[in-house]
């Protein structure tokens, strides 16, 4: 009972939100070409779905959403592992890393156009980019932050190189690993719909951009509401679980 | 033939304000199935000098010889027990002691029947499969003591390993550390700055000076075990050491002293 209470508060607060929003609509304070009825919103969805156009652009957000990702967990993990293994690497691989991060990834979308041209790996260009530096940051962070006493009593039983990596830096750097990888996989989900709304090459942002260029505000609000709808899945029933999971464990909570 | 030598060594160390001499010409013979204690002021190396038996540091002169042969890198043949436990908390008390025989490629049965084996030893089967945060500071030690006996080592190094400890807990260990000790026939180093501790657990105490760290006067501890570390007739020995050691730890309070007022002179210089 205690559980569902803050449930069901949410559920009427956002059926507020869609009773105010009905509400403007109603009183016609703007035209309907600027702010659709939730049912407008609603059918158009409904009939995106039945078309097959929602479904293919969410599996090909989805898709390049998991690839780039994974490219860019890996790459960024190795970037990150030299960075704190090897001084030099951190002093100079490290200040450009620490640079790039800076850039906002819709800057990268003119680099990813122009090498890759109008397809997927452009696009995956910007995502890997867009996500990459911040894992090698939260890698460097988390193995740069383990204390000295579990590397110092490993190799007192053994441990060394690879069966120190795998055994003890992975496992101790993990939970920072995993809250780099929540982090991260917004920078990705951003870049993402960034560069599908400029490249026009599928996928949800593709579906955005064709909303605004039909002036179909329906389009618009709906396809919004799908992208808020996935990141908030993917962050609630995967990372937040997992970095609970990972914390619980190594007792930090 | 002793079972552990320590042929003159001497450590170094660069710091920004120098170079410190941490360990100077230390030469010891440790024989076989000995219980050790090392004490002296804290900071004085004996942490140091423990590492390098370890393999975990190097020495800048001399050599660690371990059966008639010079060990200079670590092995399973030296085994430390640290201060803090340093249990990993992402492995279970199992899996903790484990450890060691998993990086030495030993089959999971084979393993978890001896991990089982020394966690019966200390009396933590039922915690076999709980994780380490779930644990007392006193467990935790214990844990980590079956994770060291489960390598079966030569040598047993303990680095001041019941310094974070409530009385009534570690009181209890060192009656425990004696009786492994008894049943294991293991050589035992055991460093602390607590001399009661190591009049009660030691065959021989020695007594190292202030940096740079030099063995300043050994004592046989001849009585019969298991020793309670209240036992009054411990106290002769207690004060002996004490009497010995009492010089150098005044030395490194003084030194210490003026470490931290030319600390305070150069902020003030700094300043303008």
């Amino acid at each position: 009972m205690v559980e569902t209470l803050p449930t069901a508060r949410r559920l009427v607060f956002y059926a507020g939100i869609v009773g105010v929003w009905q509400a403007i609509f109603m009183m016609h304070v703007l035209p309907e070409t600027l702010l659709p009825s939730p049912l407008q919103v609603i059918d158009t969805l409904a009939y995106n779905a039945s078309t097959g156009a929602l479904p293919f652009a969410v599996g090909t957000s989805l898709w390049r959403l998991f690839a780039g990702f994974a490219i860019a967990v890996a790459a960024g993990f190795a970037i990150g592992l030299y960075m704190a293994k090897y001084k030099v690497v951190h002093e100079t691989v490290g200040s450009v890393v620490l640079g790039l991060q800076s850039i906002p990834s819709i800057a990268w979308v003119p680099v990813g156009l122009i090498w890759f041209g109008l397809n997927d790996a452009g696009i995956l260009f910007v995502v890997i980019i867009g996500t990459i530096f911040a894992m090698a940051m939260s890698t460097y962070t988390g193995i740069r932050n383990i204390p000295p006493i579990y590397i110092k009593a490993a190799r007192n039983m053994g441990a060394s190189g690879v069966s120190l990596l795998t055994n003890v830096v992975f496992p101790a750097a993990l939970p920072h690993i995993v809250s780099g990888m929540r982090h991260g996989w917004g920078f990705a989900w951003r870049a993402l719909i960034n560069a599908e709304m400029l490249f026009t090459f599928l996928g949800l942002g593709f579906l955005l951009s064709v909303g605004r260029d039909l002036f179909n505000m329906a389009q618009v609000i709906s396809v919004m509401i799908v992208i808020m709808a996935i990141g908030l899945i993917i962050d609630m029933l995967l990372f937040s679980k997992v970095e609970r999971a990972v914390e619980t464990k190594w007792g930090l909570r | 033939m002793a079972k552990l030598e320590l042929h003159n060594i001497s450590k170094i160390y660069n710091q920004n304000n120098g170079v410190v001499k941490t360990l100077s010409n230390i030469n010891l013979k440790i024989n076989e199935g000995e219980f050790v204690c090392f004490v002296g002021p804290s900071g004085c190396g004996k942490t140091t000098l423990l590492n390098i038996i370890a393999g975990l540091e190097k020495p800048d002169t001399g050599e660690v010889v371990l059966d008639g042969r010079a060990v200079s890198d670590t092995g399973p043949d030296r085994i430390m027990v640290f201060q803090e436990g340093a249990l990993f908390p992402w492995l279970k008390v199992i899996e903790n002691v484990e450890f060691g025989l998993k990086i030495a490629g030993v089959p999971k049965e084979k393993r978890r029947e001896r991990a089982m084996h020394y966690l019966d030893m200390m009396q933590l089967t039922k915690f076999a499969d709980s994780y380490t945060y779930q644990l007392s500071t006193g467990m935790k030690q214990r844990v980590a003591i079956a994770r060291s006996l489960v390598m079966d080592p030569e040598v047993l190094l303990m680095d001041e390993p019941f310094a974070a400890l409530d009385a009534q807990t570690r009181d209890l260990l060192l009656v425990e550390l004696q009786l492994i000790w008894q049943r294991t026939r293991k050589t035992f180093v055991f460093v602390t700055h607590n001399i009661s501790e190591s009049v009660c657990l030691g065959d021989r105490v020695v007594v190292f000076t202030h940096r740079p760290a030099t063995v300043k006067n050994e004592f046989k501890i001849d009585y019969r075990r298991p020793r309670l570390i209240e036992d009054t007739n411990l106290n002769n020995y207690s004060r002996a050491i004490l009497e010995e050691l009492k010089s150098e730890v005044v030395a490194a309070l003084k030194e210490e002293f003026k470490e931290s007022q030319s600390d305070a002179s150069e902020h003030v210089d700094g300043s303008h």
